[in-house]
């Protein structure tokens, strides 16, 4: 996955670096950006866990432009797909021409070749264009007519979509979706961070002023960083019982799949590294579930009908799934024989 | 009928069956018609009521019309028709009054008297309307039982010794029923009886639960009769009554709180007294006043001298004979002196003590009677309970020369023949007959024989006496020599009836104990001595007891009879110097002055046995509640010697690594491994301890823990819930962090200073805890009371686990299968 040029510096950066590094990632997209630093860090944590990231929310929040801003703020390749109904699969992964000076096939690359692609308005194509999608992004290849390329590492998806506009949309396929690492909503702004856009973006867009503060080799050592975060197995424990639970739920159809687990572990690190710890706390599993879980479950009949979201019942699932403790941690002296405290209830 | 009215009907039934107790009240059955006609006019109002659908204060104001308006009917004063007036209700006042009067007057049980007649059906009437309310309106009918144990009380509190149990068991019939009535109320409300096995049953059916209800019920009534008889009393339950059979006389009211001293002097037995109860209080005129008297056994067995009803004249008609003037006692000198008696509520006997030779009485209640040949004052109906009377008396004083010139009786005298009757017994008269030898008057004889009983003769005194199978009574005192006063009365009244003089047993109290310019009699007073009748002087009183027993005695203060053991010391009793030297150990008669040192004194020497047995009450009581108080104390105990050992672990060892910022770990590609060395090891299970530290203090100040929250989060909760201040704000983060990272990171925090930190937060809960939540957590440290229900409902789990293998086992076990597998 991760193809390192030969020459370049490797391994995790020293915590200061990281940090340094990071926090000059989200100050640039922030400019754009404004009262969202929950969303922006979300974002760049997705980023560090090598995911992709489906941005779904009403029309006019900006979520193209968190996608651009985040595009701009590393310097690196940057392909847009307006995904439209007319829109074919070789139009995003890529075509074979006859060239005629040649007289052989080339092949064209499409829109995927690039470090970070934008989606926009994702599903408004149709669903073959749509599963276009599926090889590149989990498997970070793309194979046509029987050659298979390579694509270059750090490879992003940011997809946006709006879940209002019914007309004429093709809803993502669940493979599509569960290969989305996280899905955000932007929400509205809050009244000051409104007025200060009104005052900042009146007479320019200050997209247009964003510079990149990161090359691709350096999002590469961040996400190694990342990845050397340690989970303890208490964490370990707890993701599983957090996916289990959505298996387990009588209130959904479709539990999260084995590759979310995997997902929401390397988020977590990101998120913990993000904060400036080396380890993952449940808390950040808990921060997590929502914007992890819940594009990917199908909810049951009964609780469609119930007008039960996605959301509140996973973090339902959140607020009763107790902590497991039992074994705190594997390199802790025996404990003095008492029950552990989480047992004892209210 | 709706189940609030029924309900409302099985409360006066039960309030009815409750008043059984007050038949051993009274003398006749009128109250209970009267009660009975009071508990229907209130129930029916309570019907009424509620048939109507008043709200319950309408239905209250409604029965207790129907009590007034009842008890107009019952206790009318003649000024009013049906309804009362004001008059009725001074009527009802005079009623009352009549009924405190009464119950002064009367013993029970008490005749029919308007007012106590009155009170009854009052106070029944208002038990009827608080019992119906509580079952009917308020639905808490088992604090109905709190009325009807009033109800109860009143035959407690009256009778001291034992009370009837069946009017008890009636009344606690009464209770049960209303228990049951409510409850199948409730299972009716409810509209449908579980049974266990989903099949549905009528209300009276008996259900499959009820067979552990019975159960459970046996076992309570089992346990509430069999637990009192293990309690210790200090005045006597039921174990104390079967162990003490001593009669009172002698040394005190044997029987613990009888209220009455039983008029038999036995010739053997056993005392035993437990705790002392004032029971006079004398102010007399005169100087060392003999003993206080109010009964006299002259009837002879030969178990020992027996009481025959006193009889005479009430005391309004007809004035108290002058011994002067009589001829049976006109030869001895007399003195009159005045005294003022009060008797305390202990002593209830229906005989009044007094000082012999009564010639005037006054401010005694009740009808009382003098009887002049046994020189009693005894009432038929009174007691004297709380009585407080004056009485002026004369005090006859006799010398060995003038009581030598009595003459004998004729042998026909009346009095002779009826006072010197004696059962058959050969030892008894040949000791009378060697003693007598040569003595001419009937002062020689008596004297002789009132000297036989001398510490020189080896008699001494004793709580109990020795038995002997197969010799009498009286043979066994005279050859073990040891007894108590009741012994040494009868016996010598035994022996001066042999040699020809009538002779009896007089009972009363000694001196007491002087307080100021009075006497203070307690129940170890109670005495029993010979009175002995010599022509011309009437009953003269001989005591021949050792003084040793005996607190407050006066023997010896008399001429004619002076303590035989006084005389026995070498030293001469008219030496005073050498008195005390001999007093304390070889003649305690010296004791005679009744001071408040020598007579605690003897009482100590009185009772040796008895005083132990307070002592070792008290100390049983008092290691009882020092039991309990340190079972209570012992959640308390557990909580502090827990944050104890946990604060030595999170004190631990000084730090190793240089403090390190928990805020500034960061992703540090430095250290990739897990720290696991021994610091690291310690640092664990320090932040461990001081996080348990801490959720147990949580638990103790109420503050709720959810498991599903990490430390970070319990730690800003418990911050915003319980309004820390900043110290004890970052005390908790702190916590938070450690156990955390304990938890959760590579490495842990190390050298912080968990202890201290613990100390603020703890400090800052107290602060902001009420004080209740404050004091619970210390005295009843909610966590470890937790932890021990846990631990409890944790081993109960496990046995029945256990006893459900076992079962399925034993179900499963069949022998054929062994065949089948040996096959």
């Amino acid at each position: 996955m991760t193809t390192p040029t030969w020459g370049e510096p490797t391994g995790p950066l020293p915590s200061a670096e990281f940090r340094a590094a990071t926090q000059a990632i989200m100050a640039n997209i922030e400019q754009v950006i404004e009262g969202k630093s929950a969303t922006v860090r979300l974002a760049v944590a997705v980023l560090l866990a090598e995911g992709h990231l489906l941005i779904e929310d009403v029309p006019g929040v900006g979520k193209t432009k968190l996608a651009k801003a985040l595009a701009r703020s590393i310097d690196c390749s940057v392909r847009r797909i307006q995904f439209t109904p007319d829109l074919l699969p070789s139009d995003v992964t890529g075509v074979s021409v006859y060239n005629q000076e040649t007289r052989d096939f080339e092949f064209k690359p499409g829109a995927v070749f690039a470090n970070l692609v934008v989606g926009d308005e994702i599903n408004r194509a149709s669903p073959k264009t749509q599963s276009a999608l599926l090889e590149c992004m989990e498997e970070r290849q793309v194979t046509v007519d029987g050659t298979t390329y390579e694509l270059q590492a750090p490879f992003m998806v940011v997809a946006t979509q709006n879940p209002i506009e019914m007309e004429g949309t093709y809803p993502l396929p669940e493979a599509q979706r569960d290969r989305f690492t996280a899905r955000i909503a932007m929400g509205y702004p809050d009244p000051r961070a409104e007025l200060a856009m009104l005052s900042g973006q009146s007479d320019h867009d200050p997209l247009n002023d964003l510079r990149a503060v990161a090359d691709a080799a350096m999002v590469r050592r961040l996400i190694e960083t990342a990845r050397a975060v340690h989970a303890a197995d208490a964490v370990q424990q707890y993701a599983i019982a957090l996916v289990t639970a959505t298996r387990e739920s009588p209130e959904i159809r479709l539990g999260a799949s084995p590759r979310s687990t995997l997902q929401l572990m390397r988020t977590a690190k990101a998120v913990a590294a993000l904060e400036g710890r080396d380890y993952v706390l449940p808390d950040d599993l808990q921060a997590l579930a929502v914007p992890v879980f819940a594009h990917r479950i199908i909810p049951t009949a009964d609780a469609q009908l119930a007008r039960r979201t996605t959301d509140t019942i996973v973090s339902e699932i959140v607020h009763r799934l107790p902590l497991p403790v039992a074994n705190r941690n594997p390199y802790d002296a025996p404990r003095d024989g008492r029950a552990p405290y989480e047992s004892r209830g209210r | 009928m709706t189940g609030r009215r029924r309900l409302g009907m099985v409360a006066a039934g039960a309030t009815l069956l409750g008043s059984a107790p007050l038949t051993a009240i009274f003398d006749s059955w009128t109250w209970l018609l009267q009660v009975l006609l009071t508990i229907v006019m209130i129930a029916g109002a309570a019907v009424l009521t509620r048939t109507l659908r008043f709200p319950s204060w309408a239905q209250a104001l409604g029965m207790v019309v129907a009590l007034v308006v009842t008890l107009t009917w019952i206790f009318p004063s003649g000024h009013e028709t049906l309804v009362p007036m004001p008059a009725t209700f001074a009527h009802f006042a005079e009623l009352i009054k009549q009924a405190g009067e009464d119950t002064r007057a009367y013993a029970v049980p008490v005749p029919d008297r308007d007012g106590l007649l009155f009170v009854a059906a009052l106070g029944l009437g208002v038990v009827a309307i608080v019992i119906d309310l509580l079952t009917a309106v308020f639905r808490r009918p088992a604090l109905a039982g709190l009325p009807l144990l009033a109800i109860y009380s009143i035959p407690v509190a009256v009778y001291l010794d034992s009370v009837p149990v069946t009017p008890f068991v009636v009344a606690a019939c009464g209770y049960l029923w209303l228990l049951v009535a409510d409850n199948v109320d409730r299972v009716r409300r409810f509209g449908r009886r579980f049974t266990g096995d989903g099949r549905d049953v009528d209300v009276w059916e008996p259900s499959p639960l009820a067979a552990a209800g019975r159960r459970l019920g046996l076992a309570g009534v089992i346990v509430a009769v069999l637990l009192p008889l293990a309690v210790p009393t200090v005045t006597g339950g039921l174990l104390s009554q079967l162990t003490q059979n001593g009669p009172g006389a002698g040394g005190g009211l044997g029987t613990g709180g009888g209220g009455k001293i039983n008029l038999f002097a036995s010739l053997s037995g056993q005392l035993n007294q437990t705790a002392t109860v004032n029971l006079l209080t004398v102010k007399t005129t005169e100087k060392d006043p003999f003993y206080l008297r109010f009964g006299v056994a002259d009837l002879l067995t030969s178990e020992g001298f027996g009481n025959q009803p006193p009889g005479g004249t009430p005391l309004n008609r007809g004035s108290l004979p002058d011994p002067q003037r009589e001829a049976a006692s006109s030869q001895a000198r007399y003195q009159r002196y005045h005294a003022d008696i009060q008797v305390s509520d202990a002593l209830r006997q229906n005989m009044a003590p007094v000082y012999s030779y009564l010639v005037g009485i006054d401010n005694i209640s009740g009808s009382w009677a003098y009887d002049p040949n046994q020189l009693v004052l005894f009432s038929s109906r009174s007691t004297t309970r709380k009585q407080k009377y004056s009485i002026d008396y004369l005090r006859p004083q006799y010398t060995p020369t003038e009581l030598r010139s009595a003459p004998s009786l004729p042998k026909d005298d009346p009095v002779r023949q009826m006072y010197t009757s004696v059962p058959d017994n050969a030892y008894v008269e040949t000791q009378v007959a060697k003693l007598i030898k040569g003595k001419r008057t009937d002062y020689d004889k008596v004297r002789a024989i009132y000297d036989f009983f001398s510490v020189k003769n080896n008699f001494a005194y004793s709580l109990s006496t020795q038995s002997d199978g197969g010799l009498s009574a009286i043979e066994s005192f005279l050859r073990n020599k040891i007894g108590y006063c009741q012994q040494y009365a009868a016996a010598m009244a035994w022996m001066a009836r042999v040699a020809g003089v009538p002779a009896r047993v007089a009972f009363g109290f000694t001196r007491g104990t002087a307080d100021g310019d009075s006497y203070v009699i307690t129940n170890r007073n109670a005495h029993a001595w010979t009175e002995v009748y010599l022509q011309g002087f009437g009953w003269v009183p001989f005591d021949a007891t050792p003084t040793t027993g005996v607190a407050g005695s006066a023997r010896g203060n008399s001429d004619w009879a002076p303590d035989t053991d006084r005389a026995t010391t070498p030293t001469a009793s008219s030496s005073a110097a050498a008195a005390p030297g001999t007093g304390s150990s070889a003649a305690p008669g010296l004791n005679n002055r009744p001071e408040a040192g020598n007579d605690g004194d003897n009482s100590a020497l009185a009772d040796p046995a008895s005083a132990d047995t307070q002592n070792w009450t008290g100390l049983l009581i008092f290691g009882v509640i020092a039991t309990l108080i340190a079972l209570l104390l012992v959640p308390a105990l557990r909580r502090v010697l827990l944050r104890r050992r946990r604060h030595a672990a999170t004190a631990g060892p000084p730090p190793v690594l240089a403090t390190a910022d928990p805020t500034e770990p960061g992703p540090a590609g430095a250290i990739t491994a897990i720290a696991v060395s021994t610091e690291t090891v310690q640092a664990r299970a320090d932040a461990h301890a001081a996080w348990d530290e801490l959720v147990d203090t949580m638990v103790d100040y109420r503050i709720t823990i959810d498991p599903t929250e990490t430390p970070r989060v319990t730690a800003q909760r418990l911050v915003k819930e319980a309004l820390l201040g900043p110290e004890p704000a970052t005390a908790v983060e702190l916590l938070g962090t450690a156990e955390e990272r304990a938890r959760y990171a590579r490495q842990p925090m190390q050298g912080a200073e968990l202890t201290s930190a613990l100390h603020q937060v703890r400090a800052g809960l107290s602060h902001s805890a009420t004080m209740r939540n404050r004091l619970r957590a210390v005295l009843f440290p909610p966590s470890i009371l937790l932890e021990w229900r846990l631990a409890i409902a944790e081993a109960s789990t496990r046995v029945m686990e256990a006893a459900t293998r076992l079962r399925d086992g034993m179900t499963r076990f069949n022998p054929r299968r062994l065949l089948t597998k040996s096959r």
